[in-house]
């Protein structure tokens, strides 16, 4: 009965660390201002925009991660430990640098650019770039980890009832490792949603609600940040907490 | 026809098979018989096709006609039992009559039609088991590969997947290639086995070839043989610390021989007989084991003798007390290594 009620204590204390800031932002505003903030084209459109970029940037890892992540869990290599620890990299690193070290490849004057001639920064498609380099550690991580508790043995099975080595991870390793893919996604899509530093850099226009907050909190101070702050948060709690009751399922 | 492997070698860690030669005849029941980390999990992935040998070959076997069953079964947990046993189906893309009409029947064969629609992991050992011998079944493999699948079951279900595999092998005209550490089963389903130890074969033959003449010391006490002893032998007598034995050989610089325990008679006086071995000795331990018995003797070596549980109950034998052990000479098999 101790154990539980030391363990619960302990837990409550950290719950409440992140609850109470939580409970007291949401409180701030009253529900008319937040309404009329909705309806301003500047919030909405920031906040469809924050979404959506970082969902392109949750399906080009999608794409790439899971591949890279398989293969980390499946074969030895050398230099594999160099190129796990690379991939943590981005979670490390102040996300101000990481937005200077993008810039350095995707700006104005870098070689993409003089290639291709396309400019990008200050677009959308920077935004996704931003928010892909500092969120894709989560979900290749967590695909790396569901990959690892799936023996390989499944495969081979598969092999010897005739699928061939696509066959047998699209239709046993892959939908084996689907729940890591969902909760590896969300991961990275909702550290996408937040993401400031790097995006800051590489667009401040078209504004990201990370960028709205932090623009209205500089100008017009704490009063005018708030029910945009107060809707990001709603919108983020709700969406999660709708994915992890999905997850289950 | 048969499945040939010729001088496989194949390097695996620290671990190697080495100069794996083997005839596998067409329809037979193929036991390999080794103690666990002999490779034989590794042979079963070779002659699948699913590793590749360093060197060497394997002939004669079509790898898109195998069922390889393993010891944990690998069920596919996201499919039910029914596309568990369609899947090879599916990957050949049978129309979905044929595939429902086949796996039933599979099904039927193997008493789970009532699972069908269940979970993989709403089912018991026994269960799974039977499902992942039905999902090899369905693609009617012309080569069975069994790794050890009975090791994780009780007694019980072992005995029954036993006849399962028997029946299986009765009435079809595919080869089996079983692998197993356990004697009882290499004995009552193989027509042929190998003994496999530290990744070599080492002797190969029936069943009761190899269990009544291992080949040397080695497989003997793999088989089990609990008295094996070695020293100089010098006309017709081995020579050991202490006593020397009549054996079947007339002179060796150093040999091993080994007496199987039920081979060996006791008595509580010496035993007028044509048997040349007769030795008196301390009971120095008795062990009852499920249905016989088996008395530890002080011969000058230590010397087990297995009796039945009724003669031991008849004789009433008491730690401490001297018996005669007595043995024929024909008995002795000898090995020069």
């Amino acid at each position: 009965m101790k154990f539980k009620i030391i363990f619960s204590f302990l837990g409550v204390i950290l719950i409440l660390f992140i609850g109470i800031p939580v409970i007291k932002i949401l409180f701030s505003t009253d529900l008319p201002k937040l309404v009329e903030t909705t309806l301003e084209p500047e919030v909405y459109s920031s906040i469809i925009l924050t979404l959506r970029a970082s969902l392109w940037a949750t399906m080009a890892a999608l794409l790439t991660g899971i591949p890279l992540a398989y293969l980390l869990a499946r074969k030895q290599f050398k230099g594999k430990k160099i190129l796990e620890g690379l991939i943590d990299l981005p979670v490390i690193i102040p996300h101000t640098a990481a937005g200077i070290a993008l810039l350095e490849v995707w700006g104005r004057h870098s070689l993409f650019s003089k290639i291709s001639g396309a400019q990008i920064i200050g677009t959308e498609i920077a935004i996704s770039i931003g928010m892909f380099f500092v969120s894709v550690p989560f979900l290749v991580n967590a695909v790396k980890s569901g990959f690892k508790l799936i023996d390989e043995k499944y495969e081979k099975t598969a092999i010897t009832l005739g699928a061939s080595k696509w066959k047998a991870f699209f239709s046993v390793s892959l939908p084996m490792v689907k729940k890591s893919i969902f909760s590896g996604s969300i991961m990275m899509w909702g550290r996408g949603i937040s993401e400031f530093g790097a995006v800051v850099i590489l667009a401040y226009h078209p504004m990201t609600a990370s960028v709205l907050i932090f623009e209205r909190f500089q100008n017009f101070g704490l009063k005018y940040a708030l029910p945009v702050t107060v809707l990001l948060i709603l919108i983020s709690l709700v969406v999660f907490v709708f994915m992890r009751i999905f997850e289950d399922k | 026809m048969s499945i040939e492997l010729k001088g496989i070698n194949k390097g695996f860690g620290n671990f190697e098979l080495s100069g794996i030669d083997l005839k596998i005849d067409t329809g037979d029941f193929f036991v390999i018989l080794g103690p666990s980390g002999a490779g034989k999990t590794l042979i079963l992935e070779i002659i699948a096709g699913l590793i590749k040998p360093d060197r060497g070959m394997v002939t004669g076997i079509d790898t898109g006609k195998i069922g390889l069953i393993y010891q944990d079964f690998w069920l596919f947990p996201h499919l039910n039992v029914f596309n568990n046993i369609a899947y090879g189906l599916k990957i050949r893309k049978w129309e979905k009559k044929e595939m429902s009409k086949t796996v039933t029947e599979v099904a039927l064969k193997l008493d789970i039609t009532h699972l069908l629609n269940r979970k993989i992991d709403h089912l018991s050992g026994g269960e799974k088991q039977r499902v992942a011998i039905a999902r090899a079944m369905a693609i009617s493999p012309e080569v069975y590969l069994f790794d050890e699948p009975t090791s994780s079951l009780d007694r019980n279900l072992r005995l029954k997947t036993r006849k399962i595999f028997m029946d299986l092998h009765r009435d079809t005209d595919s080869t089996f290639i079983h692998v197993t550490h356990d004697f009882e089963e290499a004995l009552s389903l193989a027509d042929r086995l190998a003994i496999l130890l530290k990744g070599r074969i080492v002797q190969c033959g029936k069943p009761d070839e190899v269990f009544n003449h291992p080949k040397n010391k080695e497989v003997a006490d793999f088989l089990g043989y609990r008295n094996v002893f070695g020293g100089v032998v010098e006309d017709h007598f081995i020579q050991l610390e202490k006593l020397s034995i009549q054996v079947p050989l007339l002179k060796a610089a150093f040999a091993y021989i080994a007496i199987r325990s039920d081979d060996i008679i006791i008595s509580r006086s010496r035993i007028d007989s044509s048997a040349r071995n007769s030795f008196c000795g301390r009971v120095e331990n008795i062990f009852k084991k499920s249905t016989v018995v088996e008395v530890v003797l002080d011969i000058g070596e230590m010397l087990v003798v297995e009796i039945t549980r009724k003669s031991s109950e008849e004789m009433d034998i008491k730690c401490g007390e001297n018996l005669w052990a007595t043995f024929k000479v024909s008995a002795i098999k000898v090995f020069k290594h």
